[in-house]
């Protein structure tokens, strides 16, 4: 409402003013950039000036990568291709070809910790998802408590990982945990979750649930509000089911927000670090030593740079990888979804 | 008819029923947090259920000789200059690529970065990041630790200021153009002040991140006076330590000013985090 109302004014003032200004040609003939498909036709405001703005004002952020990206990735290229060494306050490297490359194969621990890695990225994520849209579906007619809800439900997404650590170790602590004192007080012995390798895993994991399902939660509760109601009703009135409607109106509506939850779970579960570093430290015997915790190990203690960077580089791979079959197999699923659509029109 | 009725009351009611639970298994540990905070370790230890008012912990966290006070001041340093230079980088980029069309291999670069750098675990950058720092001698430094937390926030900043911009009414911009305002007055006059929204959402977002950014304080710092406070938690957290109550108070102290502000901003909170999941 406010923004139609100068939309025209301004545009009628444009293009009165447009042959008296005489808007340099050379922006015509440039294809129609992202974004602007609304107004793609009219002519663009701006010739060289904006030209030479559009240069500078990309600057600041074109730096920062620069220096603080770019950079540190070259940097971490040359550190995997070299044999590093701390030498005072500096570092003193020479090359080393892929001696570091070759390394990462033969070493049992990055093997490990891709492979846990692996795991708790399938499990945590997977769970999220299953558990955040069911009860996204099951509390969508909330009515009463959906103030609190909605405002309880950010709490794990933004108070402090470290403090989340702090608290659950308050509680699975085998010695002072508000857990084992439950089991004591019913005479059941106490657990030492912690200190075995399935058992820091399963809490590792469950941890991550408890922190990022109420974000899924959010997306999808989020979408879940957006959808026309009138759809509902009318399939009502048609004699459908809840679990019909549950299953052929709603969830597909929900594709979209469940893929961007899916997704962001995705980056977030691999770069996980936090909680483990400061509940089991990737122990006990390795069971929960994530890639980020390997790296920091390897880099941090064993002071073995060229194959932190390695193993690094890796990791890169790895990622972009996935991205890209993740993101190619989205678009593909989406192109049979629409021919199939055409087809039974 | 009838049974149909009953039956949507039977839902609506698991719904607020499952919605009480879903609150209270939420908020139960981060209370049970806070209470530990406030009393002293031998009531945290022991077997027994007693709750004895304490403060000794906060004293503990903020007397003399503790690095406490000072990790928060860091803290909130740290924040405040991250937040400052995400809204400030991060809206003139997005301006920028939603509006004024810059050189196609110069926008393809910077959509390329904003779209690569949050899929990189930071872990896998940090030893290339150490000795960027080192070399630039920022290590340890609180200038250092907002440049790099507004690097890993930046992606987002800028796309959420350009997915703004793409869809705001850019005859705005074209009209003070012509009115005789210079590219940069109608950046500041008139498209900025209509962005407070999308400000807000990248300001509190980032405030967030910041506040809660533990690995570069970690790894770039050596903890101590130089540290953010998460890393002065962290300190706290030891395997075989005695100091459970001063943990439990550091984490609230920590935690707190996050649940207040969701109770004052959620609403920004919630479009900050959806449009971080949207364009993350």
């Amino acid at each position: 409402m406010v923004r139609s109302a100068p939309r025209e004014k301004t545009s009628d003032g444009f293009n009165m003013d447009q042959g008296v200004v005489g808007f340099a040609t050379e922006t015509e003939s440039q294809p129609p950039a992202q974004g602007t498909s609304t107004r793609g036709k009219r002519r663009r405001g701006g010739g060289r000036g904006t030209r030479l703005w559009a240069i500078v004002g990309l600057a600041p952020f074109v730096a920062f990568m620069l220096v603080f990206a770019i950079y540190p990735f070259g940097q971490l290229l040359w550190m995997s291709l070299s044999d590093t060494s701390q030498r005072g306050a500096g570092f003193q490297s020479s090359w080393a070809g892929f001696t570091n490359f070759v390394a990462v194969w033969g070493s049992r621990l990055d093997m490990q910790s891709i492979l846990v890695t692996t795991l708790f990225v399938v499990l945590a994520v997977s769970i999220t998802i299953v558990l955040g849209t069911a009860l996204a579906l099951m509390m969508r007619r909330v009515v009463a408590m959906r103030r609190v809800l909605q405002s309880v439900i950010l709490w794990p997404a933004v108070v402090t990982p470290v403090a989340i650590s702090v608290l659950w170790l308050l509680i699975f602590s085998p010695t002072v945990g508000v857990w084992n004192k439950l089991l004591g007080t019913f005479g059941v012995p106490g657990q030492q979750w912690l200190n075995t390798e399935l058992g820091a895993f399963v809490l590792v994991v469950f941890i991550d649930v408890w922190h990022w399902t109420p974000l899924v939660f959010l997306v999808v509760f989020t979408a879940l509000l957006g959808i026309d109601s009138g759809l509902y009703e009318a399939a009502r009135i048609d004699g459908a089911s809840e679990r019909k409607i549950t299953m052929s109106i709603v969830l597909p509506s929900l594709r979209p927000a469940i893929a961007v939850a899916a997704l962001l779970r995705l980056v977030m579960a691999v770069k996980a670090f936090d909680e483990m570093y400061l509940l089991t430290r990737g122990g006990p015997n390795h069971a929960t030593n994530l890639i980020s915790l390997q790296i920091h190990s390897l880099f941090f203690d064993n002071l073995e740079f060229g194959h932190a960077a390695a193993f690094g580089i890796y990791v890169v791979l790895i990622v972009v990888v996935i991205a890209l079959l993740g993101f190619g197999s989205y678009r593909l699923l989406g192109n049979v979804r629409a021919t199939r659509k055409q087809a039974m029109r | 008819m009838k049974s149909g009725a009953m039956r949507q009351e039977r839902l609506s009611v698991f719904s607020e029923a499952l919605a009480v639970i879903c609150v209270a298994l939420v908020a139960l540990p981060i209370a049970w947090m806070v209470v530990q905070g406030f009393l002293p370790n031998r009531a945290i230890v022991s077997n027994g259920w007693t709750f004895p008012f304490w403060l000794g912990n906060f004293q503990e966290l903020f007397g003399a000789g503790s690095p406490f006070a000072r990790e928060i001041v860091n803290s909130v340093v740290i924040t405040a200059g991250t937040v400052l230079l995400c809204v400030l980088v991060g809206s003139i980029t997005g301006y920028v690529l939603a509006l004024l069309h810059p050189p196609r291999w110069l926008a393809a670069i910077a959509l390329g970065l904003s779209a690569l750098l949050p899929i990189v675990p930071p872990m896998v950058l940090v030893p290339g990041l150490y000795i960027t720092m080192s070399r630039l001698d920022l290590i340890g430094s609180l200038l250092g630790l907002i440049l790099l937390n507004t690097v890993f926030n930046l992606p987002f900043a800028a796309l959420l200021m350009l997915n703004f911009f793409s869809q705001s009414p850019a005859e705005l911009r074209e009209a003070a153009l012509v009115d005789g305002a210079s590219e940069v007055g109608a950046f500041l006059r008139v498209m900025l002040p209509l962005s407070r929204p999308a400000v807000s959402a990248v300001g509190i977002y980032t405030a967030i991140m910041a506040w809660n950014e533990f690995l570069m304080g970690l790894t770039m710092t050596s903890g101590g006076a130089q540290a953010p406070l998460t890393v002065g938690i962290a300190g706290l957290v030891q395997p075989y330590s005695v100091t459970w109550g001063a943990m439990a108070a550091a984490g609230t102290v920590a935690a707190v000013p996050l649940v207040v502000l969701t109770i004052f901003a959620g609403r920004q909170i919630v479009a900050g985090l959806t449009a971080g999941a949207l364009k993350g």
